[in-house]
């Protein structure tokens, strides 16, 4: 039941601009993470930009992104 | 019919694929790369980051340290002003183009840098030991070309990497004349690296490259649009954005792309084999014309670049007769007033320049044609 529920986890990583959400997601699919990236509906503090949704596993996607030094802020975890 | 000798200006012919990926991006990438989320935006995003790609991987970087610029000299300017904008000594060579010697004279005579020219000696070692015995303590960056557009002789880049990773000195790189030619990459231990778009690497023209290593902060010389963080008054921080303002050139990076392909496909030593290949023909037959003179040592090594005068007539003379019978070459001081004071040509040069399409028969014509100016025999 948990590894399930895991599966269906999925994150918002606020990313701080096209380049690295493009460099995330390639970084992401090669490891064969379900990722895409979508305009930042919500304008945040800083304003305007890009976010990668990823599902699955997102604390291994994020150790993939922490260990090739591509910045992030999470913005939301969903279950 | 024309004939393009001076491909060390901008190269043409383009290749067909060239000339194709800029005709498909006007076409069909109509949006703002990085600005917005509807379907235009994003193809034309992913476009200009797939060519970021491939640059990046061309010299050996990785895509976010690859920026794009309008032209070499742009890059230089972003890669000069940025690392030195809170001062120090800098050394460039007595080769450097003016987009390398211009901003760092304007920086020397606003009084915010102090500034060295190290002699670039046809003897590397020589020129290695120019630079070294001007490095200070205060030494914040080294601008070199890789290879000077007036005689295209190599410098000892590689060398000069090594003495200034030694010593903690950014190393700024001008590849206008040898990417293409050379197969410089990141690898070679310089710094910031500057070329080009529309010369070698066979893009429009409108193209430039900065490839970085990230180990040293650039500030920012324009401020402006880069799609994201849009509330903050503040450039973002972070390469490539930082320093890519403003609507970026989709259809000439779209053909860097394409370039950049071509060049790999050909193979950069079979380009400059090529084109040295024609180069040696020229130099050869200029020896069999009595009067002229060839602007290379023994010493020293070349990208496909040959100075020459003749004695009949100045460089600019020169050029126009032979510009009367289609053949295109530059001549005066190329942008390049160090180069010049450092060879003594006190009325500049005639510069040869082929690219990958140029044409054994066109040098002989080109040749014959020499002769006879120099005979007086053309009837110009």
């Amino acid at each position: 039941m948990q590894n399930q529920r895991n599966d269906r986890l999925s994150c918002t990583l606020a990313m701080p601009s096209y380049t690295y959400a493009k460099k995330a997601e390639g970084l992401l699919r090669q490891r064969s993470k379900a990722v895409k990236i979508v305009r930042r509906e919500q304008t945040s503090v800083s304003g305007c930009g890009y976010d990668i949704v990823v599902s699955g596993n997102c604390q291994a996607a994020r150790a993939i992104l922490d260990r090739a030094s591509v910045p992030y802020t999470e913005v939301s975890h969903d279950s | 019919m024309t004939v393009n000798f001076d491909n060390a200006a901008t190269t043409f012919p383009k290749p067909v694929s060239v000339r194709q990926a800029a005709a498909k991006a006007i076409s069909e990438l109509g949006g703002n790369a990085g600005r917005g989320g509807h379907d235009l935006a994003r193809r034309t995003s992913d476009a200009v980051y797939s060519a970021r790609e491939t640059a990046a991987s061309f010299f050996g970087a990785s895509p976010e340290n690859t920026v794009f610029a309008l032209n070499c000299t742009h890059a230089l300017n972003m890669a000069i002003q940025g690392i030195m904008s809170e001062g120090g000594h800098m050394i460039i060579s007595s080769i450097e183009h003016n987009s390398v010697s211009r901003p760092a004279y304007a920086l020397f005579r606003q009084g915010r840098i102090s500034l060295s020219c190290a002699d670039a000696d046809t003897d590397p070692d020589k020129t290695v030991e120019n630079f070294r015995s001007l490095i200070r303590s205060d030494t914040k960056a080294v601008v070199c070309t890789a290879a000077g557009n007036v005689t295209g002789q190599i410098m000892p880049y590689r060398r000069i990497a090594q003495f200034c990773r030694e010593n903690g000195i950014c190393f700024i790189v001008d590849g206008a004349q040898a990417c293409g030619v050379l197969p410089l990459t990141l690898e070679d231990g310089f710094n910031i690296l500057c070329t080009a778009g529309h010369k070698g690497l066979y893009g429009i023209t409108g193209t430039g490259l900065l490839i970085s290593d990230g180990l040293f902060p650039i500030k920012p010389i324009i401020q402006g649009g880069t799609g994201s963080s849009s509330s903050l008054l503040t450039q973002p921080s972070l390469l490539p954005e930082s320093l890519e303002s403003g609507t970026l050139n989709t259809p000439g990076i779209m053909s860097l792309k394409a370039g950049i392909n071509f060049v790999s496909r050909k193979g950069i030593d079979n380009i400059r084999e090529h084109e040295e290949s024609l180069c040696r023909i020229f130099i050869d037959g200029l020896r069999e014309i009595p009067g002229t003179s060839v602007y290379r040592s023994p010493d020293a090594e070349y990208v496909p670049i040959v100075s020459f005068n003749i004695s009949s007539a100045s460089p600019e003379k020169t050029a126009a007769m032979l510009a009367q019978q289609g053949f295109c070459l530059r001549a005066g001081y190329h942008c390049a007033a160090l180069a010049h004071a450092s060879l003594g040509t006190k009325h500049g040069t005639v510069r040869f320049s082929p690219s990958v399409f140029s044409r054994e028969e066109d040098v002989h014509r080109l040749l014959r044609l020499l002769g006879s100016i120099q005979e007086n025999k053309a009837d110009l």
